[in-house]
């Protein structure tokens, strides 16, 4: 009993984690509308191209759908074809999730991750920066969401997975019991 | 042995989805699976994979079109949290109810007015389902005719501009256009923009709305029972003159705000002065604006918004004429418009962040529910496009690509043979896909081939956005039908809605037929606007 309470914990501890991320990423969505229509009334009303600020709305952008994509699977937010998965038991949810995580979304998060790694590592050895003159100097960061969304992602696939072993290991065989 | 991996990994893919788990995740680990069996037959590089991450940072993460879509996402979230929609709703059917159909045709130009302001379907068929199905069950509306009018109403927000079908959409297409002119020795092709097809949507989503209100003053001549008009007056104590004229005000205040952000967004886009991009910053400040004006009646927005806004485009229009810079006294003009709309912004924000949220519990404020919807919803459509760079990755490695090539050039009917099967195939798989799936799989794979032979990119563009918008209505997976499922009674069935939404379903297809005979509908006015390409 005591093992399986141990699992639900790091399960309760990824959670905790994506739940944090996505209230931080969250407010970038507001900063995102106020920057890019601060961009706007720059170059429309008074000719300034701030390439800055302009990045600064493209990077919120791109961490945004990066580092939201675990917190949105704890909100079971990506969207299923629930066809059958709407009709489905408990049990079987479980088991389509546990076998979802291990065949699909965590093979996908290690190809990401593998692929991106010497992707990402190149760009902080070079301390990449913006292509332009003025752009922001931290290209590197940036890039590093790919990592943050196989990451993050993996990390809440394996909360899912956890939650589904320990109900289908104790939970069901115990009301099994209790009808027996 | 590779092309027969490719078909398999497209039927396992198919499957797969239909087990339930997420689609994003589904296409690209299937795809891996296939991967992995075409290297272990030697058919398939793994170095294609190298590809992945300059992919996601170029076409999701850095890419400025689809920055639109978070941003209006956003916009559209403000309108339904702060009611303007419901507003809005209340209003028109006020006005039209007297009529035979009244509050039908009501819910067409709700569904039309919310479209043209941004328009996403969850919100629009949400709020339609809440406040006017209930009422126009109440006054004896035939229940299906209800439902589907709803649904189909609520479906015009991704064919109307500015809409995130059409942004996806033309993104996709732009790419497509692009390799296409490559392959034919075109290196400098004028590009194909999301303006294109947005302008393009314009007459033909027009035409939508007249289709849907045709069909149902048809209904109602044949059935009159089916969409009674009100017997009762809203107020039956006051006469009908004292009566109309507080609601006509009511009504003129519910629609100036979703008027003024179809002015300032659509117009900008299709007055050829902002991106689309652009032009939903300004729409997600102004519905920002417009939703604490609601929420907050001492909130006093319009005055200095409006001096503020006016004078930022006074000197934005004479900053234009002289070049892009400005004398020092249109500076300081300018400032104080700056600093009028920066302060009412920051109220605005104050306002949102003090309303409070009933039923929900993701957040503690209006502004909360709306940053976490778009949180949300924004990483679910790019996760899609992720997952779906690396199923079309794997698809192209196994020689997929060339398949349907060879497929599609060696149909009977030339040119019109390909599209027919591309559109038969779009329509069956929105049975079962959304929007977002069809266009990130199958755009990239048939829209190179279609152009290089010579299919007209916005008309083609048009033409894929009705069909996507009939996804939307087809069971078992039509995502509008989904929505009114959960918020309308028990006593309206699902049999009901299926039957209520089938002559809509069929009034898209002929809008696909007739925009098939006449091309010029879609392609006619992006030529006024933007020039021939």
């Amino acid at each position: 009993m005591a093992k399986v309470a141990v699992l639900i914990r790091i399960a309760d501890v990824i959670d905790g984690i994506n739940r944090l991320v996505g209230r931080v990423v969250a407010w970038m969505t507001l900063g995102l509308v106020l920057v890019a229509f601060g961009v706007v009334v720059l170059r429309y009303v008074f000719g300034i191209g701030l390439i800055q600020l302009q990045e600064a709305a493209v990077y919120q952008h791109g961490l945004i759908l990066t580092l939201g994509a675990g917190y949105t699977l704890l909100k079971d937010g990506h969207v299923r074809v629930d066809i059958l998965y709407g009709r489905m038991g408990e049990r079987r949810r479980a088991l389509v999730n546990l076998l979802g995580v291990l065949i699909l979304l965590l093979p996908m998060c290690i190809l990401v991750m593998g692929y991106a790694w010497p992707y990402v590592a190149q760009s902080w050895r070079i301390l990449e920066g913006s292509r332009e003159a003025s752009g922001l100097p931290v290209l590197y960061v940036l890039k590093t969401g790919i990592l943050a969304f196989a990451g993050l992602l993996a990390m809440q696939g394996i909360a899912v997975a956890l939650r589904a072993v320990h109900y289908l290991a104790t939970v069901l065989p115990m009301q099994g019991r209790h009808d027996g | 042995m590779a092309e027969a991996l490719a078909l398999s990994m497209v039927a396992a893919t198919f499957a797969l989805i239909l087990a339930g788990y997420p689609i994003a995740f589904t296409l690209a680990g299937s795809a891996i699976i296939f991967a992995g069996l075409g290297i272990l037959a030697g058919v398939f590089n793994p170095a294609l994979f190298g590809a992945l991450p300059s992919r996601i940072f170029g076409t999701a993460m850095t890419n400025e079109v689809l920055m639109a879509v978070p941003l209006f996402i956003f916009m559209g979230l403000v309108l339904e949290r702060s009611r303007i929609a419901e507003d809005l709703m209340i209003a028109l059917s006020e006005l039209l109810s007297h009529r035979p159909g009244g509050m039908g045709y009501a819910v067409f130009g709700v569904g039309a007015l919310l479209a043209a302001s941004t328009g996403i379907v969850g919100a629009t068929v949400v709020t339609m389902g809440l406040i006017a199905l209930p009422a126009m069950l109440q006054r004896g509306y035939n229940s299906g005719l209800v439902a589907g009018s709803i649904a189909a109403a609520g479906t015009l927000g991704q064919i109307i501009p500015p809409s995130i079908v059409l942004i996806i959409l033309g993104d996709q297409l732009a790419n497509g256009y692009a390799e296409a002119q490559r392959a034919l020795g075109n290196f400098a092709p004028e590009p194909l923009t999301v303006g294109d097809l947005f302008a393009g949507a314009v007459i033909p989503g027009f035409l939508l709305v007249m289709l849907y209100a045709g069909y149902l003053w048809v209904v109602v001549r044949i059935r009159p029972d089916c969409a009674p008009p009100a017997k009762a007056r809203i107020r039956p104590h006051q006469p009908p003159l004292e009566r109309s004229l507080p609601c006509r005000r009511v009504v003129v205040s519910a629609l100036l705000a979703p008027l003024a952000l179809i002015a300032c967004v659509l117009g900008s886009i299709l007055g050829g002065i902002a991106t689309p991009t652009e032009a939903a910053a300004i729409g997600a400040v102004g519905a920002l604006l417009m939703a604490a004006n609601r929420l907050d009646p001492s909130y006093g927005l319009w005055l200095p918004v409006t001096i503020g806004a006016l004078l930022l485009i006074a000197m934005g229009v004479a900053g234009r004429d002289m070049g892009g810079s400005l004398e020092t006294p249109s500076l300081l003009v300018a400032g104080v418009g700056v600093l009028l709309l920066a302060r009412a912004l920051i109220r605005g924000i104050r306002v949102l962040l003090s309303a409070p949220l009933d039923g929900d519990k993701t957040a503690d404020h209006t502004l909360g529910a709306i940053m976490d919807g778009t949180l949300r919803m924004t990483a679910m459509v790019f996760a899609i496009l992720i997952g779906a760079s690396v199923f079309a990755l794997v698809f192209r490695g196994l020689g997929g690509d060339h398949m349907v090539e060879e497929l599609m050039s060696n149909l009977p009917g030339g040119k019109t043979g390909a599209v027919v099967v591309v559109m038969v195939m779009i329509f069956v798989l929105g049975f079962f896909l959304d929007f977002i799936e069809i266009t990130f799989v199958v755009i990239p794979i048939v829209s190179p081939i279609l152009f290089a032979i010579g299919v007209d990119p916005v008309w083609f563009g048009i033409m894929v956005a009705i069909n996507l918008q009939t996804s939307f209505l087809t069971p078992p997976f039509g995502f509008a039908l989904f929505y009114l499922r959960g918020v309308a009674p028990v006593s309206v069935s699902t049999a009901q809605i299926y039957r209520g939404v089938a002559p809509f379903v069929c009034l898209q297809l002929l809008m696909l037929l007739v925009l098939a005979a006449i091309p010029e509908l879609a392609t006619w006015f992006p030529a006024v606007i933007y020039g021939t390409r």
